[in-house]
C-alpha cells in the first residue's frame, strides 16, 4: 500500500518561510496593501491555516501601539461573540475584558433566560430521534410501515402527492423539512440572543469541523439529536470525549457510512453467507470512509502521518458500530419505534418484522430508531495495527481505543491548535502561535476550555496586526447585523438567506466542512450578496425579524444620525474617510418615491430540507422605514468596516 | 492608479480611472461590453472554455462503460451496466465502449462529431483523498500543496485585455480552480447580480461603491471595485435577459441553472473566456447502482444539462468548448454496498466544435488485475494536464502554455488529440 509522501510539509515550510518574507516586500512594492489578492489563491475549504502558505499581507492596520481597552472590547466581542450589540462593548468594559472572557469559558455560570423563552415555541430541538422519524415521517418510509404498498397507492404521481397529503393532514404529521428548519432556526436564534456567546461560537466551530450534510438522505433527521447531544455538551468540554461523541453519533455514522461497514469475517457475514438467499444481500465490505476522514479531517491532519494502512485498520476497528433502523421505518408515523416493538406493543404489522429484525440485528432494549448500537455480529474480531499500536481490546473498545489513540496524538493537538488559531486570530496564524496553543492542548489533555484560555492570554490574541483582521463569515454576518441591529426576529426566514450566501448551516457537501478563511467568501458576487443583505434587513423586508432604526435620531440631521449609526454599530471605528463618504452621500436628496416601491424581487433561499429541488424561497416584505436612516443603516451594514471581525 | 482600472486600460486606453460607475456614462460601458476583446491570432472568433468539475468523484467505468472488455463485468456483479443491446445496456459509441443509458442526450452529440472522450484520464499523484485530489487537479500541480493560484486563473493572466466577465464561475464561492491575482467572478445568479433597494438602488449603490473603492479597504476594496464594474459591465449586456434558444430545455436544479447562465453570457458576448460550474454528488460508495440508481440519476441531469447547453449556443457552440473533469476515478470492483470507493483513472468528456470528435482518445491500459493501478482501480494512462494542456493551446490559442502547469513536461508531442488542429 503506498505510502503518502513525506516530502509535502517540508517543501511547504521552506516555501512558507520564503513567501512570508516575500510578503512584507510585495506589499510595499505594489502599494496597494494587498492588491493582486483579491481572489486569493487560497484552496476551496481550507481545513488548516498551517498547511497554507501565507498570502500577501491583509489588509492590517499601519504599525501602530497596543489595542485600547475599548479596541479589546470590541475583539472579544467580535472573535468570542456574534458582534456587539448595542451597550456590550460598555458592559464588557465594566466587567473588564479578562473577566468577560472568563466568564464565557464557563457558560454554566451565565443565565440564559432570554433565549431559551425565544427557542421555546421550537419542538423539533428537544426531540429523540425516533420521536421525529414517528412525528414528520419521511413519505417513503411512511409508504412502507403504513402498508401502502405501491399497489394501495395510484400510479399517479399526483394522486399518490395528494394521497400521502391527506395522510398528513389525517393524522396530523409534520412536514420532514421542517426539522432542519427548526433545528437551523434553533441554531439561529442562539447564535444572536444567548448570553453564552462562545458556547456558541464554539458549537458552530465544531459543527464545521465535524462537519455532516443535512441532504444526504436520512441525515436531517439525525440533526438535532447532533446539536443537542453531540456537540454542545461537550464544546468546551474534552477533546476526546467530543471525538467519541461524534464517532457514536448516527449522523456521523450515516454521513460517513460506517453504519453499513461490516468485516468480510464478521459473524453476520459467515451466517448471511450460510443462507444462500440471504447472502446475496449482504453487504460484506468494510467501509473506510470514516476512518479516513477521522484521522484526515477530525484528529491528525492530512499530514499527520497516518498511511492507507492505518485508514483500513481504524476501519476494522469500527465495524459494528452502527445505527438502529437507520431509516426510520420502525418509527415512521405514529408506530412508536423499535423501543416499543421490543416493549411487545405491536404498532401496525411492520411491527412484528420489526420485532425480528431488532432481535436479529441484536439491538438493546431501550434503544429507539435512530439511534447508536455496537452490533458485535458486524465486528471485525481480529487484532488491528493502527499507527503503530496494537489493538486488541475487543468489541467495542477496539474503537474507543482508536479515538484515545488519535487524541492523544500531538499530530492532533498540532491540527486543533492550528484550526483554532486560524478561526480566533487570523486566517494564516504564526506557526509559533500554534505550537503554544498545541503545548497547552497537550498539557491539558485535550482540554478545549483550558487550550482557549491559553489562546485567549496569549499576546498574539490581542496584537494589533490581528485587530479586525478576519473576515465574517454569511452565518457570522447575519446574526451580527442582527445583533448590531438590536433586532426582533424569529430566526426563521433570515436563516433561510443564508442559503443565497452560500452557507446554509448543515449544508456543505464534503466532510470539510464551510471555510473560516476570507479568501473562500470575498468576491463579487458573495459581497453583492451581502450588501442586499444589508438593504433587505435594514428597510425591514425580511419576514419574522423586525429592525427599529429610531435610535438614529432625528430625521432631518443626517450627521448626528450618521454618528449615531457609526457608533452604535461600529463602535465609532471608522476612519475619516468612510465618515466623509457617508455624510456626502447622506447630503443628497433622496429620489422621490416611496421605500416600498421595491418590486417583487424575491432573494431566493436556495433552502434545504424540502422535497427535491423544492428550494423554499423567502419572499421579502414591502420595504419600510425612513428613507434616510435606512440607508444610513444600509451602508454601514454593507460597508468593509462591517465586514471585518 | 488602482489596479482594478487595468482592465479597461489594457483594452484600449479607455481612461476610466477615477471615474465612481454610478452615473457613468452608459454609452462607453457599452462600447466595451461589444468589443470584441484582442485575440492573439487575427481573424479568429474568440473562444470560450467551459469547465465543468464532478465533486465526490464520478465512476468513469459506468459513465463511459467499457463493455468490450470483460474484466468489467467480472468485477461489478450487481452495478454493472448491461451490454449494448440489452435492457437498459449501454448505448454504443465505437464497439468497445458506450455511454450509460441516463447520458442518452449526449449521443446525438457523439454522431455529430461534437462529443469526444477521453479514458482512464487523470493524475499521476497517488492520493485517494477527496479535498487533496481536487486541490491538485484544481491548482494543476498534483503532490504539491503550495501553489496558491489555480490552472484556469494562470490561463486568464495569460489572455490579453479582458472583460470584467472573462471568467465566471456559477457558484456561491470562487473555486480554487480561478483562484489566483486576475480577477474573476463567482455568482449563483446574472439576474440578481446587483445592488437591489427598489428606488433607492441608484443613491444606496452609489454609496456602495464609495465605500468599497477607498484605497486602504485592502482586499476587500479590491473585491468590491470589480464587483461594481461587473455589475454595471452586465447590466449593459443585458445577458440575464436572454432565453434559451433552439428548443433547449435545461433539467431543473443548479446544475441545469448555472448552464443556462453560462449559456447566456457567451450568446451575450460579454467577453466569457473561462466558465466552470460544478455538480455534485458523485460520491457513490453505497447502493450505487447500475442502469438505473443513483449514481444514474446523477447522470441524468448531467447529461440533459450538458446536452441543453451546447443546443442553446446553435452556432455559437463552434467556439466553445465544454470539458469535464473530476478529481480521480472509482474502484474497478464494487465494494461491499454496491457502491464503489475512490480510484484512480477516470473518463473526461469534452464537447464543441473544436473536438475531435466520435473517438475515444488515449491509451486504454485494461482492466485484468495485472492492469489495474494498485491493484484496484483503472490505471491513469493520459496526464490530465496533457487534455487541458491541449485545450488551452488549439482552443483557446493560449501562448506560454508550459507555464499553465508548473512541473509538468508539456508537449504538444504528448497531446491525445482530442482536438482537431
Amino acid at each position: 500500500m503506498a505510502i503518502r509522501p513525506d516530502r509535502a510539509p517540508v517543501f511547504r515550510l521552506v516555501l512558507a518561510a520564503t513567501l512570508a518574507g516575500s510578503v512584507a516586500g510585495l506589499a510595499a512594492a505594489t502599494g496597494a496593501s494587498a492588491g493582486t489578492a483579491a481572489s486569493a489563491g487560497a484552496p476551496m475549504n481550507v481545513r488548516t491555516a498551517a498547511s497554507m502558505t501565507p498570502p500577501p499581507a491583509a489588509a492590517a492596520p499601519l504599525a501602530r501601539g497596543p489595542l485600547t481597552e475599548t479596541e479589546r472590547a470590541r475583539l472579544v466581542l467580535d472573535r468570542l461573540a456574534f458582534g456587539a450589540r448595542p451597550g456590550d462593548v460598555e458592559r464588557v468594559r465594566a466587567i473588564g475584558v479578562d473577566a468577560w472572557i472568563a466568564r464565557q469559558l464557563h457558560p454554566e455560570t451565565i443565565d440564559d433566560g432570554d433565549v431559551a423563552r425565544r427557542v421555546a415555541g421550537l419542538q423539533v430541538p428537544t426531540m429523540r430521534t425516533a420521536e421525529l422519524f414517528a412525528r414528520y415521517p419521511n413519505p417513503a418510509m411512511l409508504l412502507r410501515r403504513e402498508g401502502l404498498k405501491k399497489g394501495d397507492v395510484d400510479a399517479d404521481p399526483k394522486a399518490r402527492r395528494q394521497q400521502l397529503a391527506r395522510e398528513y393532514r389525517d393524522k396530523g404529521y409534520g412536514r420532514p423539512r421542517q426539522v432542519y428548519l427548526e433545528l437551523a432556526t434553533d441554531r439561529m436564534l442562539r447564535a444572536t440572543y444567548s448570553e453564552r456567546q462562545l458556547q456558541e461560537v464554539m458549537v458552530d466551530f465544531w459543527s464545521n469541523h465535524f462537519n455532516v450534510y443535512a441532504k444526504k438522505n436520512v441525515l436531517q433527521w439525525y440533526l438535532p439529536a447532533y446539536d443537542r447531544d453531540t456537540i454542545r455538551p461537550h464544546a468546551l468540554g474534552k477533546f476526546r470525549d467530543l471525538l467519541l461523541a461524534t464517532a457514536r453519533s448516527p449522523a456521523m455514522l450515516y454521513y460517513l457510512d460506517n453504519f453499513q461497514s461490516v468485516s468480510p469475517d464478521a459473524d453476520l457475514a459467515s451466517r448471511m453467507r450460510a443462507n444462500p438467499k440471504r447472502a446475496a444481500k449482504l453487504p460484506d465490505g468494510i467501509n473506510e470512509n470514516y476512518a479516513r476522514e477521522l484521522m484526515e479531517l477530525h484528529t491528525l491532519g492530512v499530514d499527520g502521518g497516518y498511511s492507507q494502512q492505518d485508514i483500513s485498520e481504524v476501519a476494522r476497528a469500527f465495524t459494528g458500530w452502527t445505527i438502529a433502523d437507520a431509516r426510520g421505518i420502525g418509527a415512521a408515523g405514529t408506530g412508536q419505534g423499535m423501543a416499543a416493538v421490543g416493549n411487545g406493543r405491536q404498532a401496525g404489522r411492520y411491527g412484528r418484522r420489526g420485532a425480528a429484525m431488532r432481535e436479529r440485528m441484536g439491538v438493546p432494549p431501550g434503544v429507539q430508531s435512530g439511534e447508536f448500537y455496537f452490533n458485535p455480529i458486524l465486528h471485525d474480531r481480529g487484532v488491528k495495527t493502527v499507527l503503530g499500536q496494537r489493538i486488541d481490546a475487543g468489541g467495542a473498545d477496539d474503537g474507543l481505543a482508536v479515538i484515545d489513540l488519535l487524541a492523544r496524538s500531538p499530530a492532533t493537538a498540532k491540527f486543533i491548535a492550528g484550526k483554532l488559531c486560524a478561526k480566533f486570530v487570523s486566517d494564516h496564524p504564526d506557526p509559533a502561535l500554534v505550537a503554544r496553543v498545541a503545548a497547552a492542548f497537550r498539557r491539558s489533555d485535550g482540554d478545549i476550555r483550558a487550550t482557549l484560555a491559553a489562546l485567549f492570554r496569549d499576546p498574539d490574541f490581542f496584537a494589533p496586526q490581528n485587530y479586525r483582521a478576519k473576515v465574517k463569515t454569511p452565518f457570522e454576518l447575519v446574526a451580527s447585523s442582527l445583533r448590531a441591529l438590536g433586532a426582533q426576529s424569529n430566526g426563521r426566514e433570515v436563516q433561510m438567506l443564508l442559503a443565497d450566501m452560500g452557507e446554509p448551516l448543515y449544508g456543505y457537501q464534503a466532510p470539510t466542512g464551510y471555510s473560516d478563511a476570507a479568501a473562500d467568501w470575498v468576491n463579487s458576487g458573495a459581497l453583492l450578496k451581502r450588501m442586499n443583505f444589508a438593504v433587505a434587513l435594514a428597510a425591514n423586508r425580511i419576514p419574522g425579524t423586525r429592525v427599529d432604526l429610531d435610535a438614529l435620531g432625528a430625521a432631518d440631521d443626517p450627521r448626528a444620525q450618521l454618528d449615531a449609526g457609526i457608533s452604535r454599530w461600529l463602535g465609532g471605528a471608522v476612519s475619516a474617510e468612510t465618515r466623509r463618504i457617508l455624510l456626502a452621500r447622506l447630503g443628497q436628496p433622496l429620489p422621490e418615491a416611496q421605500l416600498d416601491d421595491a418590486g417583487s424581487d424575491a432573494m431566493a433561499g436556495e433552502g434545504i430540507g424540502g422535497g427535491r429541488g423544492g428550494a423554499p424561497k423567502v419572499r421579502l416584505l414591502a420595504a419600510s422605514g425612513d428613507p434616510q436612516r435606512v440607508q444610513v443603516a444600509a451602508l454601514i451594514l454593507g460597508s468593509p468596516e462591517f465586514q471585518r471581525q | 492608479m488602482s489596479t482594478s482600472r487595468r482592465v479597461f486600460l489594457k483594452s484600449g486606453g479607455l481612461a476610466l480611472a477615477g471615474i465612481g460607475l454610478a452615473g457613468a456614462l452608459p454609452g462607453v460601458m457599452q462600447s466595451v461590453a461589444l468589443a470584441a476583446p484582442p485575440v492573439a491570432r487575427a481573424g479568429a472568433r474568440p473562444k470560450t472554455l467551459v469547465v465543468v468539475f464532478q465533486r465526490g468523484a464520478v465512476d468513469g467505468l459506468n459513465l463511459l462503460v467499457p463493455h468490450g472488455d470483460s474484466g468489467y463485468y467480472r468485477a461489478r456483479s450487481s452495478i454493472a451496466v448491461p451490454r449494448p443491446g440489452q435492457a437498459d445496456g449501454a448505448l454504443d459509441l465505437d464497439g468497445r465502449f458506450g455511454l450509460h443509458p441516463a447520458l442518452a442526450p449526449l449521443l446525438p452529440l457523439w454522431k455529430a462529431q461534437r462529443m469526444a472522450a477521453v479514458h482512464a484520464a487523470g493524475s499521476p499523484d497517488n492520493t485517494r483523498s477527496h479535498f487533496d485530489a481536487q486541490d491538485y487537479m484544481e491548482s494543476g500541480t498534483p503532490g504539491l500543496k503550495s501553489t496558491r493560484d489555480g490552472w484556469l486563473n494562470r490561463l486568464l493572466q495569460a489572455q490579453a485585455g479582458t472583460s470584467p466577465f472573462a471568467a465566471v464561475a456559477m457558484t456561491a464561492q470562487t473555486p480554487r480552480m480561478l483562484a489566483g491575482p486576475a480577477p474573476t467572478i463567482a455568482m449563483t445568479s446574472l439576474a440578481r447580480f446587483a445592488v437591489q433597494a427598489g428606488a433607492y438602488t441608484a443613491p444606496i449603490e452609489g454609496g456602495f461603491e464609495q465605500l468599497w473603492q477607498r484605497a486602504d479597504a485592502g482586499d476587500l476594496g479590491q473585491a468590491g471595485h470589480e464587483t461594481f464594474e461587473a455589475v454595471q459591465f452586465l447590466q449593459n449586456s443585458g445577458a440575464a435577459r436572454r432565453r434559451p434558444d433552439n428548443g433547449a430545455v435545461y433539467p431543473p436544479g443548479e446544475f441545469g441553472n448555472a448552464l443556462r447562465q453560462l449559456a447566456q453570457l457567451v450568446k451575450a458576448d460579454v467577453g466569457l473566456r473561462l466558465g466552470f460550474a460544478e455538480s455534485g454528488g458523485w460520491d457513490t460508495h453505497v447502493n450505487q447502482g447500475g442502469a438505473s440508481g443513483q449514481l444514474a440519476n446523477r447522470l441524468r441531469e448531467f447529461g440533459a444539462g450538458i446536452a441543453a447547453f451546447l443546443t442553446d449556443l446553435g452556432s455559437q457552440r463552434d467556439e466553445v468548448l465544454l470539458v469535464t473533469m473530476s478529481e480521480f476515478g472509482r474502484t474497478v470492483h464494487e465494494n461491499g454496498s454496491r457502491g464503489t470507493d475512490h480510484g484512480h483513472g477516470n473518463a473526461m468528456l469534452l464537447f464543441g466544435g473544436a473536438v475531435d470528435g466520435g473517438k475515444i482518445h488515449g491509451r486504454w491500459p485494461g482492466l485484468d488485475p495485472a492492469q489495474l493501478y494498485e491493484g484496484r482501480d483503472l490505471a491513469v494512462a493520459t496526464d490530465f494536464r496533457s487534455v487541458l494542456g491541449e485545450v488551452a493551446h488549439k482552443h483557446l490559442r493560449a501562448t506560454n502554455t508550459a507555464a499553465l502547469f508548473p512541473g509538468f513536461a508539456y508537449s504538444p508531442a504528448n497531446f491525445v488529440g482530442a482536438l482537431r488542429a
